[in-house]
């Protein structure tokens, strides 16, 4: 009997372990045959027009997009940057032909799918997400006349083919900050975080709670991140609602929920408390998530942006310019429009955001977040 | 059956947990103690609500557990069924968006039952038809429920509403208690009604004791007449019905909208908290309740930030609870006789 009971906690243990690393690898089973065209396109396209130089130069330039583990439609980093390569295509008059992504599935294939555009004979790649900057920076290593643009990927030591797109989300957090402090009338506010082992969300907690700090020294500040690992942090929503909810008993009446999923979920739980006729707000991140979650309409007063489409679209069209900025690149933060809060946020709260906003950019406001050094 | 008083020592000690959490609550929240001291930290409402509702996936996903095994079919694949359910609750919920919020959420509660109490029913085919090995079996859901409903799975789709809470008259008005379990969502207050209605159900009616028969000696019970393949298929499927109204639990009540493995191994804690419960349902409900509170404690401690610790040792309180709960504990639990073995009648089988 105790040999069963042994027996049936170890092939428990087994299978969570394939089960959750089954759940992290999201089947998309239809992209990669998709794939196999270009390379036949790209063999031909030299040999039938040799003549007219300039145009074919045009239809050479291929940008192709490989997004995090996900969906190119996640309304979120693969989304806003799918959107930018779409933008530059647009103003490059490039066709949907020289366009493509590839969605990963396994953290494993990030360096097989980047190679899969380096054979097919892409002119720029690009790389969404902090995972991928290993296998990005070996690539980059690997091919020098292709170009690498990495979205928030920090460069240590920049390669002149590999661009890295980082963001201030500590500013971004700051003006979050700032707003929620502004908003806030029960002298807590909270927020509800991925994981400390991402350093952009780090980023957005220590310049929210700077910026409410700067806006109310006495506020009560009660903020966590999410307790599990790398995998688990970004898609629990049930957490990230369930501690929205504990944070609310205990008084908060303004939520930060940064956090991918779990961020969602705590902006949901938000919204259906303010639906119930509680004062309380949210706010969202990265990018407007007014757009990407309307369930959270009846709190969201706002969103910390990261402007990951226009800063994808600008290193592409310097790219194809011939101007290509290796090394970290910084993009725009901000915060999002207020939609339907318009009216409810006064208008000398308008006015410090707008000045804290100088202050960032100009530099006479620290939000204190200096990692390393 | 050797030793009954023993079975209810084990199941009683899980109890008493869930019972002492909500005594030393309440006598916290009444004492004046300061906002910031420690107790109001571990014992104050906001952190027994969290416990309450982490515990109710859990304890749900355990009495899914008990009703399969027992009658004898081991169901390692809880979380498939609860993932199965969440998905369906949500697409059921999606496409009656236009309706009245109610009747919406219920058809996505009538689709989680529907499509766990499908998956239950897969399990007994593959068990007992195909006389399959059951742990098999049980993975082989976890990966057809996290595999199909991550392919089906559309982002763009968006439910609007969830289930919200209902205060009991008269009830919801003593304090702290009332706070925490008369003001509740509907599924809430079923999964608690739920665990009596299955302990009374087990041990106290003919179809319980034909169950157990089933699962303990089920050539006995064939020897009375007792139909054991038809026991285990009905409560195997009805066992699938309950993990699937978790799975709806999380997806109408909690959170109000799916996301690819949104189970996150509540499956997995709710079969650990069976086995700490000694396959009895108030037992499993206290361990869910330990398993549940140890979450709560961890994120108070996390937003009190009154800790010097390193967050990753607080991280671990939950896991560290498991461990000691499943060593200490689970060397004096018994499963049931027949637990995991294929069971033919006499002619079938010679």
């Amino acid at each position: 009997m105790r040999k069963s009971t042994l027996f049936i906690l170890l092939a428990l243990l087994l299978v969570s372990v394939v089960a959750l690393s089954a759940c992290g690898g999201k089947a998309t089973p239809t992209q990669a045959p998709a794939e196999e065209k270009p390379a036949a396109e790209a063999t031909q396209a030299p040999a039938v027009e040799a003549t007219e130089a300039p145009a074919m130069e045009k239809k050479e330039f291929k940008v192709g997009l490989v997004t995090d583990v996900g969906r190119i439609n996640d309304r979120s980093f693969n989304q806003s940057a799918w959107e930018g390569v779409k933008m530059a295509a647009d103003k490059l008059g490039l066709t949907e032909n020289d366009i493509k992504y590839i969605e990963t599935k396994d953290a494993k294939d990030y360096a097989d799918n980047i190679n899969q555009f380096v054979e097919n004979g892409y002119n720029v790649i690009i790389s969404v997400g902090f995972a991928l900057g290993d296998a990005t920076h070996q690539a980059a290593t690997e091919n020098p006349d292709i170009m690498f643009i990495g979205v928030d990927q920090f460069q240590a030591d920049p390669l002149p083919n590999y661009a890295g797109l980082i963001f201030p989300e500590d500013k971004a957090g700051y003006l979050a900050g700032v707003l929620a402090a502004s908003l806030d009338k029960t002298g807590t506010i909270a927020a509800v975080l991925g994981t400390d082992l991402v350093p952009p969300v780090v980023a957005f907690k220590e310049g929210y709670e700077a910026g409410a700090k700067a806006t109310k020294p006495d506020i009560k500040l009660i903020s966590t991140y999410h307790p599990g690992e790398l995998s688990q942090a970004f898609v629990d929503p049930e957490w990230g609602a369930a501690t929205a909810k504990q944070a609310m008993d205990q008084g908060a009446d303004v939520v930060f929920g940064a956090g991918g999923m779990t961020g969602n979920g705590a902006l949901q739980e938000v919204a259906a408390a303010a639906e119930a006729g509680k004062e309380v707000y949210c706010i969202g991140v990265d990018t407007d998530q007014w757009e990407t979650l309307p369930a959270a309409h009846p709190c969201l007063v706002s969103s910390a942006m990261k402007l990951i489409t226009p800063g994808v679209a600008e290193l592409i069209t310097k790219a194809a310019a011939g101007d290509f900025p290796g090394g970290n690149y910084v993009g725009d933060v901000g915060l999002a429009p207020f939609h339907d809060f318009e009216d409810k946020v006064p208008q000398d709260v308008k006015d410090l955001l707008a000045k804290t906003k100088e202050g960032l950019l100009d530099g006479s406001i620290d939000t204190g977040y200096h990692p390393g050094g | 059956m050797s030793s009954p008083t023993r079975f209810k020592k084990t199941s009683l000690i899980a109890l008493a947990i869930a019972i002492v959490l909500i005594i030393v609550g309440i006598v916290v929240n009444l004492l004046p103690i300061p906002d910031d001291s420690m107790w109001r930290v571990l014992f104050g409402v906001s952190t027994l609500n969290f416990t309450l509702r982490a515990t109710v996936p859990l304890a749900l996903g355990a009495m899914a557990g008990i009703l399969c095994e027992r009658t004898g079919i081991i169901n390692i694949g809880i979380e498939g069924m609860m993932l199965a359910g969440a998905y369906a609750g949500f697409v059921a919920k999606v496409a009656t968006n236009s309706w009245p919020l109610m009747p919406s959420l219920l058809f996505g509660v009538a689709a989680a039952l529907l499509a766990g109490a499908a998956m239950g029913y897969i399990h007994a085919l593959f068990s007992i038809k195909f006389k399959m090995d059951q742990i098999i079996s049980g993975t082989f859901l976890i990966l057809l429920a996290g595999g199909l409903t991550a392919y089906l799975f559309n982002p763009d789709m968006v439910a609007e509403g969830k289930f919200s809470p209902i205060a009991i008259p008269f009830l919801s008005k003593i304090p702290v208690i009332g706070d925490i379990f008369f003001n509740n969502p509907p599924i809430t207050y079923t999964a608690l009604i739920l665990v009596a209605i299955l302990h009374v159900a087990l041990f106290h009616t003919k179809w319980g004791l034909r169950s157990r028969a089933a699962g303990e000696h089920p050539r006995a019970a064939d020897t009375v007449g007792i139909n054991v393949n038809f026991y285990r298929y009905m409560n195997t499927t009805l066992g699938g019905m309950v993990a699937g109204l978790a799975g709806g639990f999380l997806v109408l009540e909690a959170v109000g909208q799916f996301q690819e493995g949104m189970t996150a191994g509540r499956g997995f804690i709710s079969l650990a908290a069976m086995i700490f419960g000694n396959w009895m349902p108030f037992g499993a409900l206290g361990a869910a309740t330990l398993f549940g509170y140890t979450q709560g404690v961890q994120n108070a401690l996390l937003l009190a930030g009154v800790v010097n610790i390193p967050r990753h040792f607080i991280s671990m309180l939950p896991y560290l609870v498991t461990i000691i709960a499943v060593a200490g504990f689970v060397g004096r639990v018994r499963p049931p006789a027949a637990e995991g073995k294929v069971y033919e009648t006499e002619g079938s089988s010679e």
